[in-house]
């Protein structure tokens, strides 16, 4: 949307807004015993959604292959601010079986960039209820199939979550379907069956994949000997027929474990060799994710995922791509030919996405109140490329100092050797806080 | 159903106190606190020790021994969230994550002293057998020990008024017999259609010194539901069901 160059800074509204925001908070009730249900009478609507500030500051990492992409012909310095909003707005309206439900989201953000503003439609769908057992649903919306916490191969009709912040809402698919929902007593307790319809035409959901294709979808659920089963599947012609399977289970009262697999037919990328040659590769690979979730005793949450991406970067493919933008950057300066630099940049739709390469381990650790302090919630998050042993490392900490007021601040650790994924990211560190007010 | 089972009841207590069936005191107290399948409004309150608080309000629905669902409708950053019981498999709906995850029985969904087990409790008698029944000056302690190890506390007591068969105090302990909690029930009130039970219970334990969480109920009545509606596939829905 409409861009104009200027050097970051808070924009002058948003100060007064942070600390307008916990007057906003309702105060403590009078009688701890008063409750009259009439207060919460349902209403035909429901307006909703939260508004968010995001500064960061990075800390750039001046000798890495991705910092040389982005800024070679700029100096940023050592560090450079980003300064975010977002406004999150979503409304329902119901009548009878039907409701219209619709997720607005909108960003506001002040960088090296300059400042842009961004509003997208995440969800708007029609969905019709004639009975508990059937809801047929019509419009943009996410499908979030799948039963891992930081990444989900079988999710074949979403978009990919961000591991650094995987419960964050993300835009849907423009999609058609429905819901056929059985309870039944024995060992089989839950069966629903959930087929779709996603079409690619023009400007309907034109960046899911080869256009002027109607694809078909499905997801088939049971919830067998407590275990919940997902048999799911895609096929139609905008992305190569995939299939596959998940399946989560609460072992004890405290310990779960999940998982998926999926099966990918003809999956296209684009991959640069050492001599620079581009060539774009058809193969059939399979996907899958291991999981678990821990909660001990002294209420750590414990959360465990291993993840092959069969679709990824070899390690030798990764090492090409970082050594060509690294000869790219030394021609540009040593000639002013950007020529290089502009190939490989061209390139970092695949190269350069979150978690490109093919294994990983993602090991989160949160704690609910230490030491008595209410409301506080620190966590820890690391993500290990097990390839070439890069890593991120992120702390952070979550306060709820009053109802619907959320702080968190979060740092970064990119740590890796030379010519690996964390190693050659355009930044060493990150440091960000947010600021969430919920309406 | 209600009238034989407290007729039946009337009988037993005839009876001297060594001759009490344990297990039908427990099932008549599980109904007199709530009718097999019902819904209900629930204010939840945690309350620190400097007096500060917050509160959650829940719809709940319940179907038959083991089914429970409740869906948050305040405040607006947990609006939309709900939580479905079927027996010891838990799970937690988050409009913005969307597909429901599995949780735990000892975690809290709310923080405070109420963890999952206590907000989405099933009858006492489907998760406790009832290991002895005493009799008290003014009514009945029953000692009930976990089915399985899936239920959140490893033993109960269970102390209950004589004359209405509702529970006043519960202590919840570990294996070996370290308090976790108590649970008080307090204010008995009329809710309508047979309907009359604490509408108030309040926690404390050890573990938390200083804090209290309460539990506050309003509108609970009798409803059959479908079985769908007890699904992880229904629980965005529940909204339409208030």
């Amino acid at each position: 949307m409409g861009k104009v160059t200027k050097r970051p800074g808070w924009p002058s509204w948003l100060l007064p807004a942070v600390f307008l925001l916990p007057a906003l908070a309702p105060a403590a009730p009078a009688d701890e015993f008063s409750f009259e249900v009439a207060e919460f009478a349902r209403k035909p609507y429901h307006i909703g959604g939260y508004a968010e500030l995001r500064p960061v500051l990075f800390g750039l990492d001046t000798d890495a292959a991705l910092h040389h992409l982005r800024f070679f012909d700029r100096d940023e310095g050592g560090t450079t601010a980003e300064y975010n909003g977002r406004l999150q707005f979503e409304a329902s309206l119901e009548k009878g079986i039907g409701r219209l439900f619709a997720r607005v989201n909108t960003d506001y953000s002040n960088s090296y960039l300059g400042e842009s503003v961004e509003a997208v439609f995440y969800d708007g769908y029609l969905s019709l209820k004639p009975s508990p057992s059937l809801v047929l649903e019509a419009g943009k919306k996410n499908l979030r199939w799948g039963t891992g916490y930081a990444w989900n191969p079988v999710a074949f009709v979403d978009r990919p979550k961000d591991p650094d912040d995987p419960e964050l809402n993300r835009e849907g698919f423009i999609v058609a379907t429905a819901e056929m929902i059985r309870s039944l007593a024995g060992p089989l307790q839950t069966f629903s069956l959930a087929p779709l319809v996603l079409p690619v035409d023009g400007d309907v959901n034109d960046d899911f994949g080869e256009s002027d294709h109607l694809n078909f979808g499905g997801r088939l659920y049971v919830l067998f000997r407590d275990t919940d089963i997902d048999l799911l599947f895609l096929t139609g012609g905008s992305r190569g027929s995939r299939y596959g399977m998940d399946f989560a289970r609460n072992l004890t009262s405290n310990f779960e474990v999940h998982g998926e697999f999926a099966l990918l037919h003809d999956v296209r990328k684009r991959v640069i060799d050492s001599a620079g040659d581009i060539a774009e590769q058809e193969e059939d690979a399979g996907s899958w994710l291991l999981g678990l979730r821990y909660l001990t005793a002294a209420e750590t949450t414990w959360i465990a995922e291993y993840y092959h991406n069969g679709a990824g970067f070899s390690r030798e493919e990764m090492e090409n791509y970082f050594t060509l933008a690294n000869r790219g950057y030394e021609v540009f300066q040593a000639t002013g030919d950007d020529g290089l630099l502009r190939r490989m940049r061209d390139l970092a739709e695949g190269y350069g996405r979150m978690n490109p390469m093919r294994d990983y381990l993602y090991l989160r650790a949160s704690q609910k109140e230490p030491f008595d302090i209410l409301y506080v919630t620190p966590a820890a998050t690391a993500i290990v490329n097990l390839a070439d042993g890069s890593f991120s490392l992120s702390p952070e900490i979550l306060y709820t100092p009053v109802t619907n007021l959320e702080l968190r601040l979060k740092g970064s650790w990119l740590n890796g050797g030379s010519l690996s994924e964390y190693g050659e990211k355009q930044n060493d560190w990150r440091l960000e806080l947010r600021l969430r007010y919920y309406l | 159903m209600r009238i034989l089972l407290s007729l039946a009841f009337s009988l037993l207590l005839a009876l001297p106190v060594h001759a009490l069936d344990g297990e039908a005191l427990l099932l008549q107290i599980d109904r007199n606190l709530n009718p097999e399948t019902y819904e209900s409004y629930r204010k939840l309150v945690n309350i620190e020790p400097d007096g500060r608080s917050r509160e959650y309000v829940l719809f709940t629905v319940k179907k038959g021994l083991d089914k429970v669902a409740s869906l948050f409708i305040s405040p607006a950053s947990e609006k939309g969230r709900s939580t479905l019981r079927l027996g010891d498999n838990m799970w937690l709906y988050m409009p913005g994550v969307g597909r429901p995850i599995r949780i735990t029985s000892l975690q809290s969904v709310v923080g405070g002293v109420f963890n999952n087990s206590d907000i989405l409790q099933l009858d006492y008698a489907a998760e406790y057998n009832v290991e002895k029944v005493e009799e008290t000056g003014d009514g009945y302690l029953l000692h009930l020990r976990a089915k399985s190890r899936g239920v959140a506390y490893d033993r109960v007591r269970l102390w209950a008024d004589r004359e209405a068969l509702l529970p006043t105090r519960i202590e919840c302990l570990t294996e070996t017999d370290m308090l976790i909690k108590t649970l008080h029930f307090r204010e008995v009130k009329d809710f309508g259609g047979g309907i009359v039970r604490p509408s108030i219970i309040e926690t404390d334990s050890p573990l938390y010194q200083g804090y209290r969480s309460i539990m506050i109920f309003a509108g609970i009545r009798e409803r059959t539901l479908p079985d769908e509606v007890f699904t992880q596939t229904f629980m965005p829905n529940l909204e339409s069901l208030r």
